[in-house]
């Protein structure tokens, strides 16, 4: 490791979020109440900038906070807007919660996006675009896919599709481009500005079924069109395809990851590009370990990669709530170190790391 | 002090009568009297002694004690100081330390003298872990193990039923030479507790130390040298441990040195007060003495000279003075070198002018010195944090909480989080503010024992499951509360009994005459009153126990009869339960 640094939050979280300023959120999951939102103030040993203060120290401050009844499975900020949207069950309805740092440090419930039908439905992802006005996407299935407008609450684009197939992420590709990832492993993709024509299958990955997916999608920077980065999509059983939308026919590459079954049934799985190094994706959510990857070399043979690096240390973190070893939940990499992750596990551990680059690229 | 702010902690507590200061800190980020508290809070007028019950000092940190002497001989207090044998024992010298700077190498006038502080020194009462101390026949305090420093404690505060527990500055996790505070469960009125990190998540205290070896392991394998300023007392014994165990396992040749008169006087104290230090110092202290060491030896300023890599530990802690200062000033032109400032550093000091990134410092004599050296700033203060607060409350269990040693505004979550999950109340007062706290205070009566055995001895309630109702009269007479029987009262106070009875009808649906009714009463209450006395008496009344229930026609319908139910005041319970009984009406068979 270059860098290293662990905490210890009261409650473990499945989400880390950034927002304005490089801070993060994370929230609890607990399904007994009282769990608590919280905005944290890296500390500046995290920051870009060498300037470090009269007394740099190196922990987070809590900045602000609130508290959800719900458990929180996700979590977006809603960009230009002191607003942020979460999500978790028992239902897919969104809650709107209201950031006010400057008077108070507690982040307040102001009201919730019902989704039709909702109750019962499985929680909704969510996804936010910078681009144009305060839009949420978010839905549980394809046929719920929704974009709805935060402050008035109107929807103004419902995704036309009797599919019923349960989703496992969206995302916004730019201002108009919608990615739906669903968790049979189907990509979809939709335009916002014709509502009435119906989803674009892109890809089924050619892995066994039974397996769960998810996917990652790159980000430019700020305001690029991301849909020149490949979609990386991770499967429960290991399987890692990368696929270009441009050129959907065949997978751009694939690969297996050495991991073992996930314990938790696919719940945690997470994979993420590196937003500062070129090719690099990092997976997690099968074991207390983070791997990373450098893709570059990968084709489509789909045989085993070897890992550039695996973060161990949740495992020695102690066990979680249910006495199990503990499960890294989420993991994410930092906006502008090019080799700093944060990781969180199911025992409430939080790292953030950063490691050397072995001999070879820079 | 130290209201929503960090520095000359002093806090004010008035319950039931008696008034106790807790703390007397110096706030290290002023120059002039807003370094002091404002003691004109306590009182305007009058003299501090007669209004002051005792003062209490929870630790040797500046920011709780360092007003004291100007406190106690400036102000004008007579009255006893408490601490603990520790706090004592190395409160004058850090007070003498900062003296000395403040007068000497600051020029400041309006501050205290040597003969002051040890004339403040000679008021103060030393006290012993769970030890209770009766301050006056009603006060008494209690000091429980912090942790954070040697020597500090929370104290417990007691007036009749009613306390207080102040925390000072604690921490909840052990650390090499130090073990987690601790408090049991004593529910006490108000819990005051520290804040300064209640806001923070704090980075493991391994991954602390892996950055700090990390950084002196860099330094000496380039052949540069390693300076840290430490205080007599305190981390520095935290990180001797660290670094000989580091050395021990990297196979490390490069020579580490403490500064002379340092490692005498820091093993005396921590001989003299083994029992504030962990179980595994105390452990291990009979087989080989922990503050002895095999790669750290004694420094002589010669040995700065010397070529090649080296690290040092040398006072004072803020680079302000003496040998500290001496070995900067000597190895701050290269840039191989580094000093680690392990703590806060006070305003006007060169370690302070350092970490604000100052690197042309004016010595004595109009000397430039060129700072090429690294600076660097590692804190391994020892402060409970959120997760470190609520393990406390938890553990106290107080009626309310209230924060202070933190920062303004932003605590209005911690202060949610921790009346949400224990449902108390949390205060955060600012300086000057007054905050009042509502206790209920169980006041003792005593109960006649006549009355007692009688109440006992009477017969079963209709449920037995439910609690006993037990009827006396209290007399509050003289300071004193007595629970006696009417009857004692009223001989005792010479008063003329009251008596009442109250009578009830109930309405029975009942064609037949009146004394085939009153038999059916009486073979039902017969039945279902087993154990009292049911009678029927010859003029055709019934009895339960001393309660009449007669039965007569209706006037205008008789079909009904009215039955006439009499009791007294004494038999209310049996009475209205009768009452309720028939009201229900009668079983259908007679027999």
């Amino acid at each position: 490791y270059e860098d290293l640094h662990a905490f210890e939050l009261q409650a473990p979280t499945r989400l880390i979020e950034w927002a304005r300023g490089n801070r993060v959120c994370v929230a609890g999951y607990g399904q007994s109440g009282g769990n608590e939102i919280l905005q944290l103030l890296p500390p500046p040993t995290l920051q870009v900038k060498e300037t470090q203060g009269l007394c740099p120290e190196r922990d987070f401050k809590v900045e602000c906070g609130g508290f959800s009844n719900r458990p929180v499975y996700s979590l977006k900020y809603v960009p230009d807007t002191s607003l942020l949207v979460t999500s978790g069950p028992p239902d897919s309805s969104l809650q709107v919660w209201q950031v006010s740092a400057e008077d108070s440090d507690v982040i307040k419930p102001v009201g919730a996006i019902p989704t039709v039908n909702g109750t019962g439905q499985p929680w909704a992802k969510i996804a936010t675009v910078s681009a144009r006005a305060p839009w949420v996407l978010h839905g549980s299935r394809l046929n719920s896919v929704q974009i709805t407008e935060v402050e008035s609450r109107k929807n103004v684009y419902m995704a036309a599709s009797s599919n019923s197939e349960e989703l496992s992420g969206l995302a916004f590709l730019d201002g108009n481009t919608l990615l739906l990832c669903c968790a049979k492993g189907q990509l979809c993709l939709a335009d916002v500005r014709q509502p009435q024509s119906p989803l674009e299958a892109v890809s089924v990955p050619s892995a066994p079924c039974g397996e769960r997916w998810c996917m990652g999608v790159g980000r430019g920077p700020q305001g690029s069109d991301s849909s020149s980065q490949p979609i990386a999509c991770l499967s429960s059983g290991g399987h890692l395809t990368l696929t270009d939308l441009r050129k959907t026919s065949e997978s751009l590459a694939s690969a297996k990851c050495r991991v073992p079954s996930p314990s938790s049934g696919a719940e945690f799985l997470c994979v993420s590009w590196a937003p500062a190094l070129e090719g690099c994706l990092a997976i997690s959510g099968f074991d207390g370990t983070v791997h990373v990857y450098d893709t570059q070399s990968w084709d489509s043979s789909g045989r085993e990669a070897e890992p550039i690096f695996v973060h161990r240390g949740h495992a020695f973190g102690g066990s979680d709530s249910s006495g199990g070893p503990p499960l890294v939940t989420v993991h994410t990499w930092h906006p502008q170190k090019p080799r700093t992750l944060l990781s969180a596990a199911s025992n409430g551990s939080l790292h953030v790391w950063d490691w050397v680059q072995s001999c070879g690229k820079c | 002090g130290a209201g929503q702010d960090v520095g000359r902690s002093c806090i004010l507590v008035s319950i039931a009568g008696k008034n106790v200061m807790l703390d007397c800190g110096m706030h290290m980020g002023y120059n002039d009297d807003r370094r002091f508290p404002d003691f004109s809070y306590i009182t305007q007028n009058g003299r501090l002694t007669d209004f002051l019950d005792c003062v209490i000092i929870s630790h040797f940190h500046l920011d709780h004690c360092g007003a004291l002497p100007y406190f106690s001989e400036m102000v004008g207090y007579d009255g006893p100081i408490y601490m603990t044998h520790p706090t004592k024992a190395i409160c004058p010298i850090l007070l003498e330390d900062y003296r000395k700077i403040t007068v000497d190498k600051k020029g400041e006038t309006n501050f205290f003298t040597s003969q002051m502080i040890k004339d403040c020194m000679k008021k103060v009462v030393a006290v012993h872990l769970h030890q209770t101390v009766q301050v006056d026949e009603e006060l008494e305090i209690k000091a429980y193990y912090a942790g954070h420093v040697l020597g500090a404690a929370m104290f417990q505060i007691k007036v009749g039923c009613e306390s207080v527990v102040y925390t000072g500055d604690y921490n909840m996790t052990p650390d090499r030479h130090l073990g987690a505070a601790w408090i049991d469960k004593c529910r006490p009125d108000l819990l005051i507790s520290e804040s300064t990190y209640a806001t923070t998540i704090r980075d493991s205290k391994r991954c602390r130390e892996r950055d700090f070896l990390k950084k002196v392991h860099e330094t000496v394998e380039r052949g540069g040298k390693v300076l840290i300023p430490v205080f007599a007392l305190g981390r520095a014994q935290e990180l001797c441990i660290l670094l000989e165990t580091f050395w021990e396992r990297m196979n490390l040749k490069a020579p580490i040195y403490f500064s002379t008169g340092l490692t005498e006087k820091a093993n005396h104290y921590y001989k003299l007060f083994i029992t504030w230090t962990n179980q595994k110092i105390r452990k291990t202290f009979v087989q080989r003495n922990m503050f002895e060491f095999k790669h750290i030896k004694a420094f002589d300023r010669a040995f700065a000279d010397n070529p090649g890599p080296m690290v040092v530990f040398a006072t004072p802690g803020m680079l302000h003075a003496g040998q500290s200062l001496q070995i900067f000033r000597k190895w701050a032109g290269n840039e191989k070198n580094m000093v680690i400032m392990p703590g806060y550093c006070v305003q006007g000091t060169v370690g302070h002018k350092i970490l604000s990134g100052q690197r042309k410092l004016e010595m004595e004599g109009r000397q430039i010195l060129e700072v090429k050296m690294q600076v660097e700033y590692m804190s391994f203060s020892a402060h409970a944090d959120a997760k470190g607060i609520m393990q406390l409350i938890r553990q106290a269990e107080p009626r309310n909480v209230l924060l202070v040693h933190g920062e303004a505004k932003k605590m209005e979550f911690l202060k949610q989080k921790i009346e949400q999950e224990f449902h108390v109340s949390c205060y955060m007062p600012a300086n000057g503010e007054t905050t009042t706290i509502f206790t209920n205070p169980s006041i003792p009566v005593d109960i006649s024992l006549g009355l007692l055995k009688r109440e006992t001895a009477i017969g079963l309630l209709p449920d037995v499951k439910k609690p006993k109702l037990m009827h006396g009269t209290l007399i509050m007479k003289d300071n004193s509360f007595r629970l006696v029987s009417p009857e004692q009262a009223l001989k005792e106070l010479g008063l003329a009994e009251h008596q009442l009875r109250f009578t009830c009808r109930v309405h029975i649906q009942d064609p037949r005459k009146e004394h085939e009714t009153v038999l059916r009463v009486y073979n039902h209450l017969k039945g279902v009153l087993k154990d009292y006395s049911v009678q029927h008496l010859p003029d055709g009344s019934i009895t339960v126990e001393s309660i009449l229930i007669q039965a007569t026609a209706h006037s205008e319908d008789q079909g009904t009869k009215v039955l006439l139910v009499s009791w007294t005041y004494q038999d209310e319970e049996l009475g209205s339960y009768l009452t309720s009984l028939l009201k229900k009406g009668l079983p259908q068979s007679t027999s």
